[in-house]
Formats: C-alpha cells, structure tokens, sequence
C-alpha cells in the first residue's frame, strides 16, 4: 500500500511537468492546427540553455527559468514567423516533415556545438529528498512541481480572463470567425507558439537538476507531449493537464510493478488503447 | 489528379529511345560488377539499393495512398530481426528467414492498420511512431531472444545451394549486389504494377480526397490496409538484406526512428508519389551521407582554400562534419518542404514545362 501510494505522488509529481509539456502542444495545435513534431526538441534548447546558464553564470536551474522563459518565448516566435507561418494551409502532413526537420537541426546543431556527452547539472538538492508520513519526496521534483502548478494557474487566468487570451481560444475554435471579428490572426498564431515554446523550454529547465541532458532527448519528451494531446483531446488545455497527470502515474506505477525498463512501453500500449477506445480523447469535444 | 493522370500517361507510352535508354542501363547495372573491382563502390551501390527499395516502399503507402508514415522503421527492424534471430538461434538460412520477416511485418502492419485506418487526421502518423518505439523497447527489453542493446552478430552466412551445386557463398560484395539489384527491381516493377492498375487508382483516388472516394465505395479502411501490407513486405525485405549485408543488428541501428525519417526524406527528395522519385532521392541521399561521413566535404573545402586544415575552424569541419549527417537531412527536409514540395522530379517538370512554354 505505501509502495502504491509513494509511485502515485511521484507520478503525480512528475506528471505536473508532463501537464506543461502537453499545455505547450495542445496551445499550438489549437490555434493553429499544426502538430509540433519539434516540440520535445525545443524543451532539449531548454535543457541546454538552463545548463549553460548553470555551469557558466552558476545561475540555479529554477532561478534561471526567468530568463529562459522569455529566451524560448522568442525562439518560438522566430520558428512561427520564419518557417510554421508558410506552411500554415498547407497539406499537414508537409507540416509534419517541416517540424521534424526543424527538430533534427536543433538536436544536431546541439550535438556540435555541446558534443553528444551526457550533462548533469548536480545541485546542492538534486538528490535530496523529505519525509512526508512516511513517504519520501524527492525535493527538486517537489520545488518544480509546486513552479509547474503555478504557471499552469498563471496561464488559465491569462487565457480566461484577458483580452488576449480570450483572443487566442477564438482564433482556436474558429480562426475565420475571428478574423472576421477584428482579431489578429497571424500574431495570436506568433503568441500561441511563443508561448508554447515557453513552455515547453520551462519543462526542460524544470526537469533538468533531475535528468541526463543530451541532444537526443527531445524526440521522446516529443512523443509524450503527443500522447498526452491525444488523450486529454486535442486542442484541450484542461484535457492536456488531466492527461499530463495520468501519463505521469501511469509511468510510475508501472516502473514499481513491471519494471522500469518496460514503463515507456505501458505509456505507447495506453496510447494505442485510447486511439482504438476513446480517439477524441477525454475532453475531446469541448476545446479548450 | 491531372498530374497522376499525365504521369501514367507519360510512363505508359514510352517512347522508343527511352525504351533503348533504360535496357541500356539494365544491362550496365548487371555487368557493372564485372568491371568495377572496387568493393567500396560496390558498397555505395548496395547502400543506393537498399535505399531505392526503402523509398519506393514508403511510396505506396505515403506517396500513391497518401498516409505518411514516420515508423517504416518499424517493418525494417521486424525484417532484420527475424532473419537474424532465426539464423543465430535456430541456424535458419537467411533466405527463409526473409520470408518469416516478411511475415512478421505483415502482422504489424495489420495491427498498425486496424487500429488507425479507422480514424482521419494525424492519428496514423502518431501511431506508427509509438509502433516502432514499442518495438525499440521491446527489443532491449526481451534480452533473451533480442540479445538486448548488445543485438546480433553473425559470422559466417551459410552457402546457398540450388540441389548440390553451390551458386555462390557470399564472400565477396558481388553477390550481394546481385540480390540488392534484383530486389530492387522488383519492387519497382510492383510500384509501376501499383500505379497502373486498378488497385493503384484506387490509392491514389484515397489520397485525392478521401470521401469522394469514400462515397464511390472504395473501402478506406479496406485499401489504406492493403497499400500498407504491400509497402511493409518491401520495407521488411530491406531490413533482411541490410541485417545480413552488415552482418551485425542492434537496437539503436535497425530500429532507431532516424532510419523511418531517412526512408520518407528519400522520397519527398526525388518526387513523391511517382516511379523515379525514390530512385533520384536515393542518388542524392547516398553519396552525400557517404561523403559526409568519409571527410570527403572536408577536404574539398581544404582544397578551396576557405580555411586550412590546422586552423581552429579546420579542425572542427574535420572531427565534426561526419557526424552532421543529420543536420544536413534537417537541412534538406525544411529546404524542400518550403521551396520544392514536389521534390527534385517534379522541379525539373516545372522548368521543362516553363522552356517549352517561353
């Protein structure tokens, strides 16, 4: 029982940062009907920026994300206005090619520039961990889920209740119609991908005291943000962060009870389950 | 669907020379071995092989039916593994270990297909992925019949005998690229049998536009499942060949999503969805990766005079150029989806047709 409930609190822990990774996805596909196939390579920049500023400023990883978050906001809007922003009617699956090819230029041009070595950034805490009843905690993932749950707050509150992030839902659920009712278009599309890659750059900063970095990381953090999308529903923010969660759990459980070898092999069987059962995923009729 | 039509026109009546043409290369290709004694070249000329059948496979699938595929690599790995894991364990020749690899892929390919073919959007692309990933996994995971990350080494390939005369026993690169060519034109003889017959038009109708195709009775689900069969048996034969070409198969080689990435870059390169696309990609991809990895761009760039060898910048080109293959495809990919979507075949259409106009 206690094995059972301490894989849950990690999973939920872990699965917060999933939350952001897929929250990062669903924005894009929504507003723009693009699926980003370089999504978990732009979280490997994350990854490399938080450990440049690391190991060269000595700035700590959850510090840093201050600057990594408007650093990777740019880097989005730069990927959106120079390459996404031509193929936006295109034939998606042209789409889908241009983001993997985006995706393996980042990744080798990482592999250049910091060699395909194996980076840890170790901190005073990385490995340090406290005793809830019983249940050890690891501290880093703690402190990143705790960041995690506040951004996600802070991004709700900006989609709900501003101006522009009411702008942004439209363009998601009628891009015509908001075109028509004087929204900016092109720049909600520019802001969706900022902020996505924001996102997904801050889950990499946040995941970073905890994981190896190296530049091939980013094609299964990819297939993650997928999985979660899908199952949560496309286009869904609630349905992203509940699919985050469970993916998180999912991952945990099954790396006590089967192995840890096998628990990305649980986490593909669910999504093939969800595409056979549910394909419109858990929220996938409401969006957004 | 007025381009497929010229396109099957144009192959269709094939004019004398062009006839004249490709016998002549038919016939260049299979006395090529008996002139050129380089065991090198003859590599470049199987690694083209195995590339031109990974491409024109694909090409049923993503290019005729228009279902992209991002886990070929998943047919490709059932194919080596299979023949590899029957030969090491069981001492099954290789020739009947293709067959089983075929029919492995089969298998995948169907679950693949009954699962997504069903649904419309992006779902086939992202489960083909999660596919081959699986089977990634899987195969550093069941360490006693995959032999885990360490994977598979054979020594010696047993000699192929027709009765009791032997025909060859598979110690030089000529017979390999041999089975590399024949291979290869079959599976060019079944695209150009797919492109014209009804079952072809049928795909390429499907990728035209899915309901009206749907509403004329084709069955999407019926005929999306076939062209992905018949694109795994190819793709599957290729794992085989490559798995006892190299004599040497591990996870990160054969079953690395690189390599389903590698298979769709060759075709958007050379055109995709025509005859020829794959068979340009694979001229292009080969020597340039080659070139790559074998310092060859390095030393061109010496040659220049742009930078010398010793410098600091020379030194970089020198130890990190192999190893930019990727980056070059990266490059390549995001090149062509924006600038020529039709791929090199369908550039050059568009300049004849422009002269012939002007």
């Amino acid at each position: 029982m206690m094995v059972l409930l301490q894989s849950l609190i990690s999973g939920i822990l872990i699965g917060g940062v999933y939350a952001l990774i897929g929250i990062g996805m669903t924005i894009i596909f929504g507003v723009m009907r693009v699926i980003n196939f370089a999504h978990g390579d732009i979280l490997m920049v994350g990854m490399y920026l938080t450990y440049t500023l690391f190991s060269s400023l000595g700035i700590d990883p959850f510090v840093s994300i201050v600057i990594t978050i408007p650093l990777m906001f740019l880097f989005g809007a730069f990927l959106q206005k120079v390459f996404i922003n031509r193929m936006l009617g295109a034939h998606p699956q042209n789409q889908i090619l241009l983001t993997i090819g985006l995706g393996l230029i980042m990744s080798n041009t990482m592999m250049l520039i910091f060699t395909s070595d194996y980076k840890i950034i170790s901190t005073s805490y990385s490995s340090e961990s406290f005793n809830v009843a019983g249940i050890s905690i690891s501290s880093p993932l703690a402190i990143s889920f705790l960041i995690t749950a506040a951004i996600t707050l802070l991004l709700y509150w900006f989609l709900l209740k501003t101006n522009t992030g009411q702008a942004i839902r439209a363009t998601a659920q009628d891009r015509e119609a908001a075109q028509l009712m004087g929204i900016n278009v092109r720049w909600m599309s520019i802001l969706a991908f900022g902020i996505g890659s924001a996102l997904a750059g801050t889950a990499g900063a946040l995941i970073s005291p905890t994981y190896y970095i190296f530049p091939q990381i980013g094609g299964i953090f990819t297939l993650k943000a997928f999985i979660i999308t899908v199952l949560g529903g496309m286009g869904s923010i609630i349905g992203a962060t509940l699919g985050g969660i469970i993916i998180g759990v999912a991952e945990s459980v099954s790396a006590v009870y089967i192995s840890s070898g096998w628990k990305d092999v649980v986490v593909f069987v669910l999504f093939l389950l969800v595409l056979l059962f549910k394909p419109a995923g858990l929220m996938g009729k409401s969006r957004m | 669907m007025k381009s497929t039509l010229a396109l099957i026109r144009t192959t269709a009546g094939t004019s004398p020379v062009a006839t004249a043409l490709g016998l002549a290369v038919l016939a260049g290709l299979f006395l090529f071995p008996s002139f050129v004694k380089s065991p090198y070249t003859l590599h470049i000329m199987i690694l083209f092989f195995l590339s031109t059948i990974q491409g024109e496979a694909w090409n049923i699938i993503g290019g005729y039916t228009g279902q992209y595929s991002i886990g070929h690599v998943a047919y490709f790995g059932a194919g080596a593994y299979t023949t590899m894991i029957l030969m090491q364990y069981k001492q099954i020749p290789p020739w009947y270990g293709m067959l089983a690899g075929i029919g492995v892929a089969l298998v995948v390919s169907l679950i693949i297909g009954s699962i997504c073919f069903r649904l419309q959007g992006p779902y086939f692309v992202l489960a083909s992925i999660a596919v081959a990933e699986i089977m990634r996994l899987s195969a550093i995971n069941l360490k006693d019949i995959t032999n885990g990350a360490e994977g598979i080494l054979i020594t010696e390939i047993p000699v192929f005998k027709i009765g009791n005369t032997v025909v060859t026993d598979f110690l030089s690169k000529v017979p390999f690229y041999y089975v590399g060519l024949v291979i290869t034109l079959v599976t060019i003889l079944v695209t150009w049998m797919v492109q014209n017959s009804k079952l072809g038009y049928y795909f390429q109708a499907i990728r035209e536009d899915q309901d009206a195709a749907h509403s004329l009775g084709i069955s999407l689900p019926l005929y999306k499942n076939i062209a992905l069969a018949l694109s795994a048996v190819f793709t599957s034969l290729s794992g085989s060949f490559y798995a006892i070409y190299i004599g040497y198969i591990d996870p990160s080689t054969v079953l690395n999503l690189d390599i389903s990435v590698q298979i769709v870059l060759v075709c958007i390169i050379g055109g995709i969805g025509t005859i020829w696309g794959p068979v340009i990609g694979a001229m292009v991809l080969v020597p340039l990766s080659e070139a790559l990895r074998s310092d060859l761009i390095a030393g061109m760039i010496f040659k220049t005079g742009l930078t010398s060898e010793g410098s600091a910048i020379g030194t970089f080109l020198k130890e990190n150029l192999a190893h930019a293959h990727a980056l070059i495809y990266g490059i390549l990919v995001v090149v062509v989806i924006l600038f020529m979507p039709d791929g090199v075949l369908g550039w050059v259409k568009k300049l004849t047709v422009q002269k012939g106009r002007g």
